[in-house]
């Protein structure tokens, strides 16, 4: 049906990202709408749902929300609950909320209490990795699979969940391959073409999306144009970006982006399942542990610098083999799980030679153009 | 800075009320002279009573920071901290109470760990470890992980399972909470003995948790008394009477001063005097305080006859813990750990029946209108306090589907006193005069029973 392929197939997905769900749910298939990077894809495809991760939308407005959220509250958050307001996600089967942070949280309740859907779960997700809160997580997915259960239609079996395991660390490991290419200068990828094929993928079926995955990985391994050499190669930490409206600017004044630590990019991709005898052990331990996210909390380990080390070494890691020479902080403004990390994050970088730019923005389109003189002025510091 | 000759504080209704500041200090005093001489002190978030109270019993001084936030943007000398933690890249929509703690703190830092002089309230010692925690919001461990920044001392978060409605109602899902809060417990206590080298005295943990019990059975039972008509207590009474029962309820001294507040209340209920003299509206306040304001209280009674019966829900100790409930639980983490979670989770059955999420700050208010014959809500939402803003809307929009029960909302700040406009809030409180007696006559035409 879908002539399109590879990176124009990514950016038509993009430009409607429920459109497949809803063709989708025509042909008899359940959807699952879930917030952020924490309750498991596995679960829900092992029991029949499509799993769809519920974006806000930097260019709609918010109106509707403005009756039930107040206006100091993250915008991306305030973005979700508005558009759902406005009926984009009516068509979901499923709708599970997460404890993931504050807004996450608050937004998971309100959009309970006035959207119904034949499903509906809210995940704890504990605050830290102990190893309680690892089992009591385990546990959480176990409520969430009887919960979906019930709706599903279809029996739960261990062996489908180990299936859909397997099926998304396929996925991760197409992801990793593909920002490995952009290890490389020039980069292969742009920011706004790896963030159209993030939002893609995890707004349709995973089959789908890791055909996807490889026909850009052939496209752009083959490709001779790329994003090209610019002033800066960057690292993005922080809030996600799910509109190309920011990534175009930045890379407009002449950063390429060629890494990130972000929600809908490698953060929710970066690290497997392992296929663990139970798979809801897997899973906790991937979900709750592994995904290294400020929101959960880890004891603290030695000397200063050895905790530091121990939350952020990561990063280090990826600045070097993505040669970046510059950082970029994205901050929604009100996002207090990343807000408060910043001075440490700030200097962990700027202490091995690399310079941060923070910025505070607000979600909107709108609301851009003003940041370009910062990009501009960063670009040509680094440059 | 202070142009205003107005009064800014409250005078407060309640004798007690008036001495319970003394409690505060004597929490910075006695942190202070525990560091003097040597012993372990340690900096703690308001937790519900889960690590407090184990740590005390192991010996350790606590502090706690927020508190101190709230004192100094009382005395109105949060500004500086306030700069000064956004000096350091620290962003200025984050928590009044965080900036103003990360501002001590690095200006502690600074200072070589030596309190400084000019410290509001005689300051906070350095502590030993950090002690946060998962409930209610994400500052309360985040902002003290990123105070570790400028001391070398651990951090200690400890888990809080937030709840939803449906779920909490799942079989076998408290119990899970529960299992999974005790093993915390469980491992703090460990953390203790190991960072202090002391073994956990379960004895005194014990003795601390009964008067825990005792104190906060007297604090519920004033929240009780305060149903009557006239109200025999109001808000900022509450907010300076909340001191003991939120940081020392383990302390006898506390304990005595409860019966002293108890047995004033209940005269005044027994004799029908209200704490204000011509009681014609009564409201509730949610959810925190303009700490640096609250003699506009005061003049909102005078003018208008507002008594603001109930407020802040989630400063108030819970409703005792059901016998059923303690019936054969020996150990005092599990104790403490159903206590906790009851603290949060007490409403559920009321958010359950106005099919509604959360629980916390939102479903107590609903089953309040109607138990204190409240007029109106008055909505604070706090520029840096959002956890607590989030779901005033829903607040709003629920009591008055609900209840029939209208709001007005007066946009502020715990702590950063620029963004609160008095002018603004005594003009919005005129015109809710009108808005109140539309809706009594509305309640009364609907058969509601206030
Ligand atoms: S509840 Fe609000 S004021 Fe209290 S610590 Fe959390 S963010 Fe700060």
């Amino acid at each position: 049906m879908n002539e399109l392929k590879g990176l124009a197939r990514a950016a038509q997905i993009y430009l409607d990202p429920q459109q497949r769900a809803r063709e989708l749910k025509a042909e008899g298939k359940k959807i699952a709408g879930y917030l952020c990077c924490y309750p498991p894809v596995e679960i829900m495809t092992a029991l029949g749902y499509v799993p769809i991760r519920i974006l806000g939308d930097m260019n709609e407005p918010i109106t509707e929300a403005d009756a039930y959220l107040p206006t100091v509250m993250c915008a991306f958050y305030r973005s979700i609950l508005d558009v759902a307001m406005k009926g984009r996600y009516d068509f979901l089967d499923a709708f599970i909320g997460a404890h993931a942070c504050d807004g996450a949280e608050r937004v998971s309740y309100i959009w309970r209490s006035y959207l119904k859907s034949p499903c509906s779960f809210y995940l704890d997700v504990p605050h830290s990795n102990h190893a309680a809160a690892i089992d009591f997580f385990k546990v959480q997915l176990n409520y969430l699979k009887d919960e979906l259960e019930k709706t599903s239609g279809c029996n739960f079996s261990q062996e489908a969940l180990r299936e859909a395991v397997k099926l998304y660390n396929k996925q991760r490991s197409l992801v990793r391959s593909l920002y490995k290419l952009n290890r490389q200068d020039p980069p292969l990828v742009s920011g706004s073409e790896m963030l159209q094929v993030m939002v893609s993928i995890m707004c349709i079926p995973a089959e789908e999306g890791n055909s996807l995955l490889e026909e850009v990985i052939e496209e752009v391994s083959n490709r001779s144009a790329g994003p090209g050499q610019k002033k800066g190669r960057i690292l993005i930490w922080g809030s996600l970006i799910d509109n190309i409206a920011m990534t175009k600017l930045i890379e407009d004044c002449g950063l390429n982006i060629v890494i990130d630590d972000t929600a809908i990019g490698t953060r929710s991709f970066w690290v497997d399942v392992d296929e663990t005898s139970d798979p809801f052990e897997g899973l906790a331990v991937r979900y709750l542990d592994k995904i290294v996210c400020p929101r959960t909390f880890r004891d603290t380990k030695g000397t200063r610098s050895e905790d530091l080390d121990n939350r952020f070494k990561y990063l280090k890691i990826m600045a070097k083999e993505w040669n970046v020479n510059g950082v970029y902080f994205n901050i929604i403004r009100n996002c207090d799980i990343h807000g408060y990390e910043i001075p440490e994050v700030r200097d962990y970088f700027e202490d091995i030679g690399i310079p941060v730019l923070v910025i505070e923005q607000d979600y909107s389109t709108t609301a851009l153009e003003p940041l370009r003189t910062r990009f501009q002025a960063f670009a040509e510091n680094i440059g | 800075m202070e142009q205003k000759k107005k009064k800014t504080s409250s005078a407060k209704t309640l004798q007690t009320a008036r001495e319970a500041g003394n409690f505060g200090k004597r929490i910075l005093a006695s942190a202070r002279l525990a560091a003097e001489e040597g012993k372990p002190v340690a900096w703690s978030m308001v937790d519900w009573w889960l690590g407090g109270t184990i740590a005390k019993a192991i010996g350790i001084e606590l502090c706690y920071p927020e508190n101190y936030g709230a004192f100094c943007a009382a005395v109105r000398k949060a500004e500086p901290f306030l700069d000064y933690a956004e000096n350091d890249g620290v962003p200025n929509t984050t928590c009044g109470y965080a900036r103003n703690g990360i501002g001590y703190t690095r200006r502690l830092k600074e200072n070589n760990f030596i309190i400084p002089e000019d410290a509001p309230g005689g300051g906070m010692p350095k502590p030993l470890f950090l002690l946060g925690c998962g409930a209610v919001c994400d500052a309360r461990y985040k902002w003290f992980q990123s105070m570790g920044r400028y001391m070398d001392v651990p951090v200690w978060t400890l888990e809080f399972p937030q709840t939803g409605v449906a779920e909490f109602f799942m079989p076998g899902y408290k119990e899970e909470n529960i299992k999974f809060m005790v093993r915390e417990l469980r491992s703090f206590v460990e953390f203790l003995e190991k960072l202090t080298g002391r073994k956990m005295d379960w004895d005194n943990l014990s003795e601390r948790l009964d008067t825990t019990f005792k104190t906060h059975e007297l604090a519920h039972k004033v929240d009780l008394l305060r149903k009557s008509v006239p109200s025999p207590a109001v808000n900022t009474d509450f907010w300076a009477i909340m001191i003991p029962h939120l940081y020392l309820p383990d302390d006898k001294e506390a304990l005595a001063f409860y019966q002293r507040v108890y047995e004033e209340v209940k005269y005044k209920v027994d004799n029908k005097i209200g704490a204000i003299p011509n009681e014609k509206y009564r409201m509730a306040f949610a959810e925190l305080p303009p700490w640096h304001t609250l003699g506009i209280f005061d003049e909102f009674a005078a003018k208008h006859g507002i008594a603001f019966a109930i407020e802040s829900w989630n400063y108030h100790a819970p409703s005792p813990l059901p016998e059923s409930e303690r019936e054969g639980v020996n150990d005092p983490l599990e104790l403490i750990a159903r206590y906790s979670f009851h603290k949060f989770n007490e409403y559920t059955p009321t958010a359950q029946l106005n099919c509604m999420d959360p629980t916390i700050f939102t479903a107590p208010y609903l089953k309040w209108v109607e138990d204190y014959r409240i007029d109106g809500l008055f909505c604070h939402p706090l520029l840096s306090c959002r956890p607590a803003t989030y779901t005033l809307m829903h607040l709003r929009n629920l009591l008055m589907e609900k209840c029939k029960v209208p709001s007005v909302v007066v946009e502020g700040d715990i702590v950063d006193l620029r963004v609160f406009n008095e002018e603004e809030a005594h003009v919005k409180i005129e015109a809710f005069i009108e808005t109140m007696d539309h809706y009594r006559e509305i309640r009364k035409k609907e058969g509601f029973e206030w």
